[in-house]
């Protein structure tokens, strides 16, 4: 057998260049116009998990300096969920726009992902950062939500939609994978690949490398066996255990939710919303339980003790489920 | 007996005080407002039970800072009297050698309210507000509904119960400047009674290296306060919102534990699911009630604490004539400590995966470990390698998900519309590849 080092096929396949972008054929067509007149604004990404937001950023820089885009310094990310409060930010953003690299193009490039993690407050001192150091250096800013972005920010920036990954488009994606790895995945295996990562690209990709450890050939029941051990399967187990009333089990499995995993309350609490849907209930108590987990949602925010807030969701969750029984 | 060791182990720096690291902040910036001349506040109360460093904090920084403090017992009947007149003052008293900034610190503030009612409160109130000296109160119970007008006037800064390893590590360095050896699990016991008070703490150990036999015996627990199965047993026996909010003013426990204890304790209490339903909205009624006092400092908003986490489970669980069980220690203290190991390297292995990925470690952890972990139980050795993962976060990252329970397939409901018959469960490791 061929020595050949295994990495992240999320790594692999990862987009080199702006024409590699795979379903935003519109921000791509204008993103090249710029390329070629080196007039960057200041952008904002937005759009759902896993269509492309952080790898058109990085194809973008790629394109516009060159493969060693990082390596010279052109380019910085910061994640703004991990670095605490915006003075380590702002730190950050003057250590790197304070000098221009020879060779370069007059400004830098920082991305700001996951900016939407940022308190209003925060995005606010961010705003004085961007025009302090507009001058060299422009800013992508990656979300999901444009709504959590302040007006101020949005309207410095030009807002760039990114649409969910269209059925045709994952299916696209998942066969040139699939003649590389050499693997055989059935045409009912990518509608559910398709399903249960809800577009989100880099699931997918996570999904498919996961299953190819079982087969080389991967069916359905095989997406959803290694769905079922994903996050969202993980979540959706946990609504399960409520509904089925066995609290207990409720309590422990959130617990290494929110304690062991590291997850974020939100993410939880938005995988939530979206398994909510699919619960077999009245549709009113349906609206109901959405209604009570948009409290939950406000409360957490306003520094309510996640764990008691979501036992508090989970134990109503299970006595609606006792309706009718 | 020499010099008390409470008194000879005082600390003479701020930095020496145990625990308490928030309060200490607080106190030390409060204090910095005055010394610029425009104080936040003109008083502030030290709440928190005894033994905890409130007093001690106080005199620390006088020390520190080259302030004198006056010390006035509040419940002193002449005292209204003898502060006014100091605070009347200047804040600067001259003396032979200089000028010496001072710091009035009046102690048992809680004691005020039995002995001299409402009248002593304002009076002290009054005083607070045209003192030009800081005013520091000490009390032990926060919850006092007396202490309402001078917490409006006072900067709350809230003392927590010491750890017990705290307690255990000042414990061994006084032992070890007095150069008297003593039993490991004698330290630990006698921090384990004190409760998270330091000062018992400390006098206990004096009393036992002064005996012969260096033994527990001698020692009797202190009249404490009631504990904590014992408020339970108050609140889930609480039948109205009067009652439940008087044991929980009259509990000598720091609001998040009792929370923590109500809230592991409802499912032993509790069987129908309407009423674990209705306890828990009440209880995280409170919590909610209680975040907005912590982080919006909305202390005005405490009073709807007390009534829905002392009656809330109470009167529930009379509503339905639930019978209830034996209380038990929360669960979730057990559960952090077991799992302390395992979240240790989770946190470590997910900063490397986020690096490694480009993402937040929260995403990391949603996005790349649940795949992460299946394809290394999988045996994919070249993720460890990848990652530059250790064996240990191999090994807890292997962990992950495997302590989910499954659901007993006909309960289970949450399946999508339509995919119901197709759709197999999910089980982890029952298909195998030939």
């Amino acid at each position: 057998m061929a020595l050949q080092e295994t990495i992240p096929w999320i790594e692999k396949y990862r987009p080199r260049s702006l024409s590699q972008i795979i379903n935003q054929e519109a921000i791509i067509n204008s993103l090249k116009t710029i390329l070629s007149t080196h007039a960057v604004p200041h952008m904002l990404f937005t759009g759902p998990p896993g269509v492309g937001k952080t790898a058109t950023a990085h194809a973008f820089a790629c394109d516009l300096y060159g493969e060693r885009y990082l390596e010279d310094g052109h380019f910085l990310e910061i994640n703004a969920s991990d670095e605490r409060g915006i003075d380590v930010i702002r730190e950050k953003v003057k250590g790197f726009a304070r000098t221009i690299p020879i060779g370069g193009i007059g400004f830098k490039i920082l991305l700001l992902d996951e900016a939407d993690q940022l308190t209003s407050d925060a995005q606010h001192a961010f705003r004085r950062v961007m025009e302090q150091f507009s001058t060299t250096c422009r800013f992508i800013l990656a979300a999901n939500y444009a709504n959590r972005i302040i007006e101020p920010i949005q309207s410095r920036c030009a807002v760039f939609r990114f649409k969910p990954i269209e059925l045709e488009q994952m299916k696209k994606a998942v066969a040139r994978i699939a003649s590389n790895e050499d693997l055989e995945v059935t045409a009912r295996a990518i509608e559910a690949l398709y399903e249960v990562t809800e577009g989100d690209l880099r699931r997918c990709i996570n999904l498919l490398q996961t299953a190819s450890t079982y087969s080389k050939r991967i069916d359905e029941n095989l997406v959803y066996q290694v769905a079922g051990l994903a996050w969202g399967g993980e979540v959706r187990r946990l609504l399960e255990l409520a509904a089925a009333g066995k609290i207990e089990d409720v309590r422990k499995h959130l617990r290494t939710i929110l304690y062991v995993n590291g997850a974020s309350e939100r993410d939880l609490i938005t995988q939530i919303y979206r398994d909510l849907f699919y619960l077999s209930l009245p549709e009113k108590k349906k609206l109901e339980l959405i209604s009570l987990l948009g409290e939950v949602d406000f409360r957490v925010s306003q520094g309510a003790n996640p764990e008691l807030q979501l036992m508090m969701f989970l134990t109503n969750l299970y006595s609606a489920s006792q309706v009718g029984k | 007996m020499s010099l008390p060791w409470t008194e000879k182990y005082r600390p003479r720096r701020v930095s020496e005080v145990i625990g308490n690291e928030e309060a200490k902040k607080q106190f030390e910036e409060w204090m910095r407002s005055w010394e610029k001349g425009h104080p936040s506040s003109k008083a502030a109360l030290l709440a928190g039970p005894p033994g905890t460093g409130k007093t001690s904090l106080v005199l620390a920084y006088a020390a520190e800072h080259g302030y004198d403090v006056v010390e006035v017992n509040a419940s002193d009947e002449r005292s209204s009297e003898k502060l006014k007149a100091i605070v009347g003052e200047s804040a600067r008293q001259t003396t032979l050698a200089g000028t010496r900034k001072r710091i009035i610190l009046l102690d048992e503030v809680d004691g005020i309210a039995g002995k001299e009612a409402a009248g002593g409160i304002a009076t002290l109130t009054s005083i607070i507000k045209s003192s030009r000296t800081p005013i520091v109160m000490v009390a032990n119970d926060p919850w006092s509904p007396r202490l309402a007008p001078l917490r409006e006037n006072a900067l709350m800064i809230k003392f927590n119960k010491l750890r017990q390893r705290e307690i255990v590590a000042h414990l061994k360095k006084i032992l070890t400047a007095e150069k008297i050896e003593l039993d490991e699990e004698l330290i630990d016991e006698i921090a384990k009674r004190s409760e998270g008070d330091m000062r018992s703490a400390i006098n206990d150990t004096q009393i036992i290296v002064s005996t012969q036999d260096r033994s527990l015996s001698l020692l009797n627990t202190r009249d404490r306060q009631k504990t904590s199965f014992e408020i339970l047993a108050e609140i889930f026996g609480s039948t109205s919102a009067a009652s439940g909010r008087a044991s929980v003013q009259g509990a000598d426990m720091d609001v998040r534990d009792i929370m923590t204890w109500v809230c592991d304790n409802i499912l032993n209490q509790l069987r129908s699911p309407q009423a674990i339903a209705d306890a828990f909205k009440l209880l995280a009624d409170a919590d909610l009630h209680y975040a907005r006092v912590e982080r919006l400092q909305r202390w005005e908003l405490l009073r709807y604490v007390a009534p829905l986490l002392g009656a809330g489970p109470g009167v529930v669980k009379h509503m339905y004539g639930e019978k209830g069980m034996r209380f038990e220690f929360p669960s979730t203290i057990r559960f952090m400590m077991q799992t302390r190991g395992q979240r240790t390297l989770i946190h470590s292995a997910l900063a490397k995966v986020a690096a490694k990925s480009k993402m937040s470690r929260v995403k990391a952890a949603s996005e790349m470990t649940p795949f992460l972990a299946e394809m290394l139980r999988r045996g994919e050795g070249w993720v460890a390698a990848y990652y530059g993962l250790t064996d240990e976060e191999v090994a807890a990252i292997k962990e992950l998900g495997g302590r989910v329970p499954s659901v007993a397939a006909p309960a289970a409901k949450a399946v999508r519309p339509g995919r119901r018959a197709t759709r197999p469960r999910p089980t982890r490791g029952v298909r195998r590849p030939p």
